[in-house]
């Protein structure tokens, strides 16, 4: 998967898991607080994404990350060859 | 000064809600069932009281069903319907409404399901303290209604429910509140929860493929309790400031009692509950003669009805085959932390309708259960006093009395 893609991904995860937030207001450079999540939003929004994108946040790296295109970067460093995004529905 | 109930609310595995509820158990209806809610293939007892069809995402938010265990979604639950029913309490300041509330395992959901992810070294749940916290759910009720008076929690096993209550009424009477909100809540149908019940041969194991007959308080071959979840929510004012603001009164509650057996940390004690009754009784201002009906703790093991059988008679003597008995755990199974809090709105209403909802599965009593535990027929029936019974691991002991307005 290429960056494009990544961040597409993110931002529609990123989309269901905030109420009321339209993919579309979303960017990389969005920072968490402009999209209305507290400290503990995003925490929470970062283990949800670990979930959905089968990947491990490594914690003291997980606690600088301030903007979207953060977890779009990790992905895509520590990305592996099996499907990153889960439920799908494909194989 | 006295204390009444002016709202009710229920979640349990025979309905949500006091109507729906009380209409279940006064027709009879189980509400026990094969587990669905995990793969029970691998337990000894394999059939709970579920809340099939139980949906937060009705009445919580994404955000908030993240942050809270499913004890904490169920009190948030019966405690809006418990609002609604008594018309919200906007006529008293947020400092003065007090949460007391109780549960015996807390957010367990929470913890079972994390410690399997960590045993798989996976991340687990950021909010997986707050969510197990035992105080998780007063705290949510406080947030979700702006609740900022005392905020309490009792952990008492199987009487936290009751003490929860009797907490409440301390509240009211020393005057640290106007208004509490005090109940129980538990959602521990769950693996590892059931499996050390059934450690402790606490739980039915014979009655898997036949759940509705599993939980028959005082009936002959009954073989443990059945796990259940639920919650149970009252209102409780000073009569005056209900009298004030036009509310529905229900009942008034009238008296706590509270002993611990100091004995042995799960086999009950005669001394103890006897003890806890009287001093409800007396709490109330009445004597054990005035008592005419038993919402019983009866939770279906051998040797607790027994017991509960003995202190009833111990304490009441004669009268006690004149005062009519029941059961809710024989229609919904044993709740833990709510049992008693559901067991109070089933005593209420059996003061506030004049009906005493049935014991079922009650065909052929024990011959050491010898009294009127109304058996499977509902009974028109009014009664003036009634006393709620809750004993829980730990030798807690506590009852409750009820009595009508009049």
């Amino acid at each position: 998967m290429d960056t494009a893609d990544i961040e597409t991904k993110v931002i529609q995860f990123i989309a269901t898991k905030v109420e009321n937030l339209d993919a579309s207001i979303i960017n990389p450079s969005s920072k968490f607080e402009e999209l209305g999540l507290d400290s503990m939003d995003t925490i929470q929004l970062l283990f949800d994404a670990e979930d959905a994108f089968g990947i491990n946040f490594e914690g003291e790296e997980a606690k600088g990350f301030r903007c979207v295109g953060d977890i779009v970067s990790y992905i895509e460093t520590h990305q592996v060859a099996a499907p990153l995004i889960k439920n799908e529905g494909s194989t | 000064m006295r204390v009444v109930v002016t709202g009710m609310g229920v979640v349990s595995p025979i309905g949500t809600g006091t109507d729906q509820f009380w209409a279940a158990a006064v027709n009879g209806t189980s509400g026990i069932q094969r587990i669905r809610g995990f793969d029970a293939s691998s337990q000894r007892s394999q059939i709970a009281g579920e809340i099939t069809g139980f949906n937060p995402t009705a009445f919580l938010s994404v955000k908030y069903i993240d942050q809270t265990d499913r004890f904490t979604q169920l009190a948030l639950l019966a405690t809006r319907l418990a609002l609604e029913d008594a018309g919200g309490l906007d006529a008293y300041a947020p400092q003065r409404l007090a949460v007391s509330i109780g549960s015996g395992m807390g957010g367990f959901a929470t913890f079972e399901s994390s410690a399997a992810r960590k045993f798989r070294n996976q991340s687990i749940p950021p909010f997986t303290v707050p969510r197990t916290m035992a105080n998780s759910a007063a705290a949510w009720i406080a947030i979700k209604h702006q609740l900022k008076g005392v905020n309490l929690t009792c952990s008492t096993a199987c009487s936290s429910g009751a003490n929860a209550i009797g907490m409440a009424l301390d509240l009211l009477r020393t005057g640290r509140a106007d208004a509490v909100i005090a109940g129980g809540a538990e959602a521990c149908v769950l693996p590892l929860t059931m499996t050390g019940f059934e450690a402790l041969h606490a739980l039915t194991t014979g009655f898997n493929t036949d759940p509705v007959r599993a939980s028959r308080p005082f009936a002959k071959g009954r073989d443990g309790f059945v796990m259940s979840e639920g919650a149970g929510m009252l209102i409780l004012e000073k009569e005056e400031g209900a009298k004030q603001r036009g509310a529905k009164m229900y009942a008034r509650l009238a008296g706590y009692g509270q002993t611990c057996d100091a004995t042995h940390i799960v086999m009950p004690d005669m001394d103890g509950q006897v003890a806890a009754m009287l001093a409800a009784i007396q709490d109330a201002g009445m004597k054990p003669d005035s008592i005419d009906h038993i919402n019983a703790h009866a939770t279906s093991t051998p040797l607790g009805d027994i017991v509960e059988t003995r202190a009833i008679k111990s304490l009441f003597g004669n009268r006690a085959r004149d005062i009519a008995i029941n059961a809710t755990k024989s229609m919904i199974g044993h709740t833990v932390g709510a049992s008693a809090a559901i067991g109070s709105i089933a005593t209420i209403m059996a003061l506030y309708t004049g009906t005493i909802h049935p014991t079922i599965n009650l065909d052929e009593a024990d011959p050491e259960c010898d009294l009127d535990y109304t058996p499977n027929l509902a009974q028109q029936k009014q009664p003036r006093n009634g006393l709620c019974n809750a004993f829980g691991f730990g030798g807690n002991n506590a009852s409750i009395v009820f009595t009508t307005l009049e």
